[in-house]
């Protein structure tokens, strides 16, 4: 990992460097911008050689569906960038925690609020397949609680999952024959989803407390949690002085 | 539980209509008023509900002398009239901005929207920037941590968020960002990450970027990004993105101690305008869930513009492998009827299965709207929806007529 941060630390200085050398101009305001369509921004973008930075929306009206490609994230995600120049935070806001104060008429709503464009046709139905796609996609804009709190107002066993069929009264619980393999992989691979219906995690707990089934990574850090929760959450499966 | 201050969001939002008033002042003031009404089933008692509400969001500028002080506003009220949920409010954001203090320093304190490359947050709080002390610039941040469920807020007291950021400035070509997040609740650090981002232009037609967030406790990269975006001309644009993700959890949580997989995907997309008159698109996404588990993604689109006036969007997506299979397509249409006066209307149809023991299933939507524009600051929107083949409405209808005002 030291090594991966030295070459990648390398490598910025020395475009840095080369930059430095290409223009030392300052970076412009675009405030004076702000109105103009994305299409007309083209001509000084071109001249300058600098491109545009919300691409070739050709009819100027409509940006990329930010559901496939992450570039916005990395501009977006610089302290002091210049997105405030020409949008508010209502402009954030819309998409990220469902503002409507200035929804496109393609834009639906999902009780009072807003969804953005990559919640498509049913998105309640279809839901389970987006969530499982990359799970940092749901909480950038959804804090875990918002799974939960929606997850508990329907009743245990409505919710039909693959692990959890097909025994039980309710097709709630694991088949005995699955068990130890569809539950580990599922769980892996999409945790979230555990908690989203088991938001203490209690039926993890019954068989992955302490002298049981060990839940931990190959390179645990123990200490790290230990040290940031003052053993809270330690205690949940140990006894107190045995971790 | 915590409220937002309700003392400042009402009194904020019933001046809307007093706004017009207000503008006569030598202040700068802009903003938009939205009063709505809007009616959808409620999936969780099979009940209808309708609601009106009520936005609010402006920008207050030239407060002071220098020009220097700003006020922002944004948030909504509301109100069903049908299903007995009774009253909601939500407050976006209200800060006030103060720039170029000793041409260095930019404070902003309230609700805002803060987001640095190690995370991100709604905070009822302060963020201080200081610049111009070099080429590099300085940001803090921290405050009461503002998150939402489905009806309302749902954080706790003792939820907090602080970061600090260091970031590159004055370079036109480049940005660049090293930040620090940590976030607490009652039990202590619930999460804690350093942040990087990168974006830089080479050669005037290729663009490079990234982003990245470690986490502190699991000392895991949570996510890694880096993307490359080639503007071959100015009508084709090639983009190429590998993203990986490692789950994790917040510490104070039982599933923050489970084992999971790292995730990864690599992405290409090609965005090509080929007239003023048709435009289309290509991508595809390979999925790495782990344990030899991958998932497909493909998308194509088309917008055709046949006369000045009307737009016509086409998309297809087609997905299959881990998680589900998902096939489907999109048609939009956007109509300027005359210089006032828009319609608009539009579909989708997906074929899904969710795993291999499910059938395929569709789901369908079905939309109209229309945007009337009375004046330079007043317009009405009307939009209304069906789903069909949802699981407790076999028609789930949906809609909104708005009046806004921008003043």
């Amino acid at each position: 990992m030291k090594k991966v941060f030295f070459i990648c630390a390398l490598l910025i200085y020395g475009l840095l460097i080369f930059n430095q050398q290409q223009s030392r101009a300052e970076k412009m305001s675009h405030k004076d911008f702000a109105k103009m369509e994305l299409k007309d921004c083209n001509s000084c973008h071109k001249e300058q050689g600098i491109p545009l930075t919300h691409d070739n929306d050709w009819a100027g009206r409509h940006h990329q569906n930010t559901d496939w490609m992450g570039e916005h994230r990395a501009l977006a995600g610089k302290a002091g960038t210049n997105c405030i120049e020409c949008h508010s935070q209502s402009f954030c806001n819309d998409c990220h925690t469902g503002g409507g104060v200035d929804a496109a008429l393609r834009t639906p709503n999902f009780k009072r609020n807003y969804m953005p464009k990559n919640h498509r046709s049913d998105f309640i139905s279809i839901h389970p397949i987006k969530a499982k796609d990359n799970q940092q996609s749901c909480i950038r804009c959804h804090n875990q609680k918002f799974c939960s709190d929606c997850h508990a107002r329907f009743p245990k066993g409505s919710l039909r999952i693959k692990s959890h069929n097909p025994a039980g009264p309710n097709n709630q619980i694991y088949a005995a024959s699955n068990w130890s393999i569809d539950h580990s992989t599922e769980a892996r691979r999409n945790l979230q989803s555990c908690q989203t219906c088991h938001p203490s995690g209690d039926v993890c707990i019954k068989c992955h407390s302490s002298g049981k089934t060990r839940p931990h990574p190959r390179n645990w850090k123990a200490g790290n949690f230990k040290d940031r929760t003052n053993g809270k959450v330690c205690v949940k499966c140990h006894l107190p002085g045995t971790y | 539980m915590v409220r937002m201050p309700k003392r400042l969001l009402y009194p904020l939002l019933g001046a809307a209509l007093l706004m017009p008033v207000s503008t006569s002042w030598a202040l700068e003031l802009h903003g938009r008023t939205s009063t709505q009404y809007l009616w959808f089933n409620n999936i969780f008692n099979d009940k209808k509900q309708a609601e009106f509400a009520q936005y609010l969001q402006f920008s207050l500028s030239d407060i002071d002398p220098d020009k220097k002080l700003s006020l922002h506003g944004y948030g909504r009220i509301s109100q069903d009239v049908m299903n007995g949920e009774g009253f909601g409010e939500r407050l976006f954001y209200l800060y006030a901005d103060y720039r170029d203090l000793f041409n260095k320093v930019d404070i902003r304190a309230g609700r805002q929207f803060v987001n640095y490359a190690a995370g991100s947050a709604l905070i009822d709080g302060g963020m201080v920037d200081l610049k111009n002390v070099g080429p590099v610039a300085f940001s803090v941040m921290g405050g009461r941590n503002v998150y939402y469920g489905i009806d309302g807020e749902l954080t706790h007291a003792g939820d907090t968020v602080f970061g600090a950021a260091a970031y590159l400035t004055g370079y036109p070509a480049t940005d660049a960002e090293i930040s620090y997040f940590v976030k607490r609740d009652n039990d202590g650090i619930a999460r804690e990450q350093i942040g990087a981002m990168f974006r830089h232009y080479l050669f005037g037609g290729l663009k490079l970027y990234g982003n990245t967030r470690f986490d502190m406790a699991s000392e895991n990269f949570d996510e890694i990004l880096a993307g490359a975006k080639y503007f071959v001309n100015e009508n084709l644009v090639l983009t190429g993105e590998w993203f990986q993700s490692y789950p994790t959890f917040d510490y104070t949580s039982i599933y923050s101690v489970f084992a999971v997989d790292r995730y990864q995907e690599g992405s290409f997309r090609a965005d090509y305008t080929i007239n003023h008159m048709f435009a289309v698109r290509g991508a595809y996404k390979y999925q790495d869930f782990g344990e030899n588990t991958e998932g497909h993604v493909f998308e194509a689109g088309l917008k055709i513009r046949p006369i000045e006036t009307l737009m016509l969007d086409f998309g297809y997506d087609r997905r299959h492998g881990y998680a589900g299979d998902l096939d489907g397509f999109t048609v939009d249409a956007q109509y300027d009827m005359t210089p006032n006066l828009q319609l608009a209307g539009g579909m989708a149809y997906d074929v899904y299965k969710k795993d291999s023991m499910t059938g395929d299933t569709n789901a369908q939507s079905y939309w109209l709207g229309t945007r009337y524009r009375l004046n330079k600051t007043m317009s009405v929107d009307a939009r209304v929806q069906d789903n069909i083949n949802v699981g407790h409405f076999r028609h789930d209808w949906s809609g909104r007529v708005a009046f806004n005002y921008d003043f």
